[in-house]
């Protein structure tokens, strides 16, 4: 091979990789400059602490993780404390969020007139922000609509409100974010169920399996990808809760009953300022989140029913 | 959604005609409301509160001889910022779903018609911001937006979010469904890269769009962490952001307060009677993200 063939072989190879590079440069450049470069930045910040400009100041290894963990001895529970609530918070909300989602879906699969309507109601959350079903929610639990003293007297609860008392903040909490999610489950379960055919329900019946038996053991083991979809998805969600803690309690909560992961994350950067140690926290919040969907999909996998 | 569905043998058990079938179909109905009723709840107490009109102690349920819709108005000369802050949510939702829209058809592009070496990576490189979650990048985010004197601004609230794995990897799987021959046959007729993506890729792919459009508008719109760290003056709120700020202002009126909130939430619900089916595709796809 002549060197000018390979000149020319070596310039069609860079016009070749020329034009994909420039129609992918301005993804590349917002994505490595917004997610990428930031992620690392903050690894590197949690191994430092920070002055209140966010400049690093003194080199600290990885005592701010052990730290979060309370592997230092110095007895700080509340970090771990905080990974706990979140979990106790996507215990509540998970199961609840999944089994409204299966009751709606199964109403919406009713054969009358006019369940499009319906359909459409049952889905209307989605288009509802945290932010303003927070709002709604909080003059809800608010003492002065008394909405909801009636739990509280049946309770026999003393406060004002569900969620100035550390027994009932989270759940108060969970519930509301449970309606929040509703839309978006009910939709997805929806689908799931309509992706089912007919004629296994038909065969069903000719075994004489319908109603609830039906329920159990078609809809159900076939319904399994899909609600393994949404466990991960809402558990996600959980972990990444924040707008609805910060409108609903804006601290802590009663007795930090409410204090979720990203709220004590949030408390640290943005009330603290400690930069270095929030970061620390949020590459744990990564290392959670990454662990957490890998864990469900094998735990999961095991008991699904793949058609 | 469509109301009707092709009839399937299940659909002829019930009986027809007589009692029997008006009881049953009472009861569904009865069921069906009731449910509904119980969903949409929180939304009729938002509505009852705005129209009590500026009481201090409002009732679950308002006066229906006095229905007081005064707030709706009277909302915007209370909070003159109101109209700003739906100006500014609007500027920003757009601004986003533009660029999100331009630069991962771009990427998508790239991707999924042209040829080239380590495509795999890219490709990896892309789906890899999936696992990110944006709170482990919002403190670097956030000094990298006030050293560059973005506070208060419109371009700190857009530049953030001007590409996004998801929108990337949406458009690719849709751009890989068409025929490569389609590009060959352009290719062979002198079309270039930027016509073929501009005059055929883009029309055929409206779809896939309209899906990534209406899934980043709403999530644009609803977001409010990142606003609550960059805002500081009044007058730059998103909607979000001013709802639940007003909420904790000295304007405890809860009738103009719910009347604020259902104006804020109005686009959205539009968007979601209106472009449903996108909606629900874009979230069913990019729920996974991160």
């Amino acid at each position: 091979m002549s060197i000018k063939v390979i000149a020319a072989k070596r310039k069609s190879q860079w016009r070749d990789f020329g034009w994909p590079l420039l129609y992918m440069s301005p993804a590349l450049f917002f994505l490595v400059a917004f997610t990428y470069i930031p992620f690392l930045r903050s690894v590197w910040l949690s191994l430092f602490v920070t002055t209140p400009q966010g400049a690093t100041a003194r080199f600290n290894g990885i005592s701010y993780y052990s730290r979060i963990f309370n592997l230092d001895g110095s007895g700080r529970t509340e970090y771990l404390k905080s990974i706990l609530t979140t979990i106790y918070f996507a215990l509540l909300v998970v199961p609840l969020a999944i089994a409204f989602a299966l009751g709606l879906a199964q109403l919406a699969t009713l054969k009358v007139k006019a369940i499009g309507f319906f359909r459409t109601i049952f889905t209307s959350s989605i288009a509802i922000s945290v932010a303003s079903a927070s709002v709604i929610w909080a003059l809800i639990y608010s003492p002065t609509t008394r909405a909801t003293q009636w739990i509280i007297e049946l309770l026999r609860l003393n406060s004002d409100s569900l969620l100035q008392h550390s027994g009932t903040a989270l759940l108060a909490v969970a519930f509301m974010t449970t309606w929040t999610a509703l839309g978006f489950n009910f939709i997805v379960t929806l689908a799931g169920i309509q992706a089912i055919p007919q004629e296994l329900y038909e065969s069903a019946r000719l075994d004489g399996a319908s109603g609830w038996k039906a329920f159990r053991f078609l809809t159900l083991p076939l319904l399994t990808p899909t609600l393994l979809f949404l466990i991960v998805i809402n558990t996600i969600q959980c972990f990444q809760a924040f707008t609805q803690f910060n409108v609903l309690i804006g601290n802590e909560g009663p007795d930090g009953s409410t204090n979720v992961f990203v709220y004590s994350i949030f408390t640290a950067f943005w009330k603290d300022n400690r930069y270095g140690f929030a970061s620390a926290m949020s590459v744990v919040l990564f290392l959670v989140l990454a662990a957490m969907t890998f864990i469900q999909f094998r735990v999961l996998d095991r008991r699904v029913h793949y058609q | 959604m469509s109301a009707s569905t092709a009839p399937t043998l299940h659909q002829i058990d019930p009986p027809r005609w007589g009692v029997g079938a008006l009881v049953r179909s009472t009861l569904l109905y009865g069921l069906l409301g009731l449910v509904a009723l119980l969903v949409v709840l929180p939304l009729l107490f938002a509505f009852s509160l705005a129209l009590q009109g500026p009481t201090l102690s409002p009732q679950l349920l308002p006066d229906f001889g006095r229905l007081d819709w005064s707030s709706f108005g009277q909302v915007f000369r209370e909070e003159p910022n109101l109209g700003r802050w739906i100006v500014n949510s609007f500027v920003v939702s757009l601004a986003v779903t533009l660029g999100q829209l331009v630069t991962s058809a771009l990427a998508a592009y790239a991707l999924a018609i042209m040829k080239f070496r380590g495509k795999i990576i890219f490709f990896f490189f892309f789906l890899g911001t999936l696992m990110i979650p944006w709170e482990s990048t919002i403190i670097p985010n956030y000094l990298t937006v006030t050293r560059l004197g973005w506070k208060d601004s419109y371009q700190g609230l857009i530049a953030p979010f001007l590409a996004s794995g998801f929108g990337i990897f949406l458009l690719r799987q849709y751009f890989l469904t068409i025929p490569y021959d389609l590009y060959e046959a352009a290719a062979l007729d002198g079309c270039g890269y930027g016509r073929f993506l501009w005059s055929v890729l883009v029309p055929l792919s409206r779809p896939a769009l309209a899906t990534l459009a209406v899934y980043t508008f709403l999530n644009t719109w609803n977001q409010y962490y990142w606003p609550l760290l960059v805002i500081d003056s009044p007058q730059w709120r998103t909607t979000q952001i001013g709802i639940t700020a007003f909420r904790s202002s000295e304007i405890t009126v809860y009738n103009l307060q719910m009347a604020s909130t259902i104006i804020v939430m109005l686009p959205t619900l539009i968007l979601l009677v209106l472009g449903q089916r996108q909606l629900v595709r874009g979230l069913t796809e990019g729920a996974l993200k991160g």
